[in-house]
């Protein structure tokens, strides 16, 4: 570790370190010894605080690393938030897309119902009650002339370009609309 | 014990005169230890719960010695108190996705601890007696009230590395000691230290830093004896 780094540890001991900061310092190559010198700072303060428990007589870091790496062994690296996220964010695309592909088709105003399924169209029907309601019309992915594909593409782009930045959760999504696209977004 | 107050921006000097003992119950309520806002704590649980070990390891480092000391409030057997401190860890990180930030992240890791303590005593068929409780977690304050069940050899290396510190700290440059007292014994923000020793906050910064590290180089051997 050098001197920068350490002095990050350092402002991290005080809560004066910003996140950039405190990345670097979890990213830095020898963790171990980022440990050491985080834990002997740690033991001084305690000293000083005259904490009881002081210096070496407690050091538990080793045993809960080994039984949270045993658990993990049995089920992949993935924390638990991290294995709930994964199954909301599937959920939350096939939901968005679902969501996506009958706005734009109620919205507008495309009448593909008069297309015969037997060429080839692929339909997706919207959910709605059965009966009491007005018709929802069906929305063709096949079949479009180019500029509702254009039209199409470029509400998806703005959905996923929307959905990156309010989510928080990078502009993966975005990304892979726009290489998907490949029309120069 | 001279206890040096925000407002005494000309109290340096005091500083010099002080003794490097904290005071039992500190008058300012913003403990060094849990830093001005617990900003790193934070960016640490943020980091935990998306996968990063070496990111909790440090929490871990950070707390084990209080959380042992709480649980030490319920259980006598050292091995115990160190077989809890460990459950209480990993009780700690399988729960931390719930940990939502509305508390300090310490209160939050205080009241796994107890109910740990307290499930324990309970599953063994003792009734753990009202020593601690969750509510006092946020005005937990772990200074010497706490039963210490340290072995007599204990007592006398601490009391060792007690007085090397005190040594160490008085062999401080003044601008490094200033600095370094200000921040330990206050809890003051850089900022306002900065403001305090009339100089900029990089400054500061770094003369904290270069106390640590000569104390620590002087400390030596002697925090690494077990």
């Amino acid at each position: 570790m050098d001197d920068r780094l350490r002095e990050t540890l350092s402002a991290m001991m005080d809560d004066q370190a910003d996140e950039l900061a405190v990345r670097r310092v979890l990213s830095h190559d020898d963790q171990e010894a980022v440990h050491r010198q985080w834990q002997r700072w740690q033991q001084i303060r305690d000293v000083m605080q005259d904490a009881p428990y002081t210096g070496t007589t407690v050091d538990v870091r080793e045993a809960v690393r080994q039984s949270l790496l045993g658990e993990s062994g049995q089920d992949s690296d993935q924390t638990p938030v991290s294995r709930v996220r994964a199954r909301w964010r599937w959920s939350a695309v096939a939901m968005i897309s679902l969501g996506v592909l009958v706005g734009f088709g109620a919205g507008s105003g495309w009448d593909t119902m008069t297309t015969p399924h037997g060429d080839g169209l692929v339909t997706v029907r919207t959910g709605g009650p059965a009966d009491g309601m007005a018709n929802v019309p069906e929305v063709a992915l096949q079949g479009l002339d180019e500029r509702q594909w254009e039209q199409l593409s470029r509400y998806l782009l703005e959905h996923a370009q929307n959905n990156s930045v309010g989510s928080g959760q990078g502009a993966v999504g975005y990304a892979r609309v726009t290489s998907v696209s490949g029309s120069g977004y | 014990m001279t206890v040096v107050h925000k407002q005494q921006s000309g109290s340096v000097a005091e500083l010099q005169e002080a003794s490097f003992r904290p005071p039992m119950k500190p008058e300012t309520d913003n403990t060094a230890s849990q830093g001005t806002d617990g900003q790193t704590d934070l960016q640490l649980v943020r980091k935990a719960r998306h996968g990063d070990r070496s990111a909790f390891d440090l929490l871990v480092l950070k707390y084990q010695s209080r959380v042992a000391s709480i649980i030490s409030r319920y259980v006598y057997d050292s091995q115990e108190v160190l077989d809890l401190t460990q459950e209480a860890f990993i009780k700690a990180y399988r729960a931390i996705e719930r940990f939502r930030g509305d508390s300090a992240f310490y209160t939050w890791l205080y009241r796994i601890a107890v109910n740990t303590a307290k499930n324990y005593l309970e599953s063994r068929g003792r009734r753990p007696q009202a020593v601690a409780d969750v509510a006092d977690a946020e005005s937990f304050d772990d200074g010497g009230h706490l039963r210490d069940i340290a072995s007599p050899e204990r007592h006398l290396q601490r009391d060792q590395l007690r007085e090397a510190l005190d040594l160490a700290i008085r062999q401080l440059p003044e601008e490094l000691r200033s600095a370094f007292l200000l921040r330990e014994y206050e809890g003051l923000s850089y900022d306002d230290i900065a403001n305090i020793l009339e100089c900029p906050i990089g400054t500061v910064r770094s003369r904290i830093f270069r106390a640590r590290d000569s104390i620590d180089r002087q400390l030596g051997s002697l925090l690494e004896m077990d």
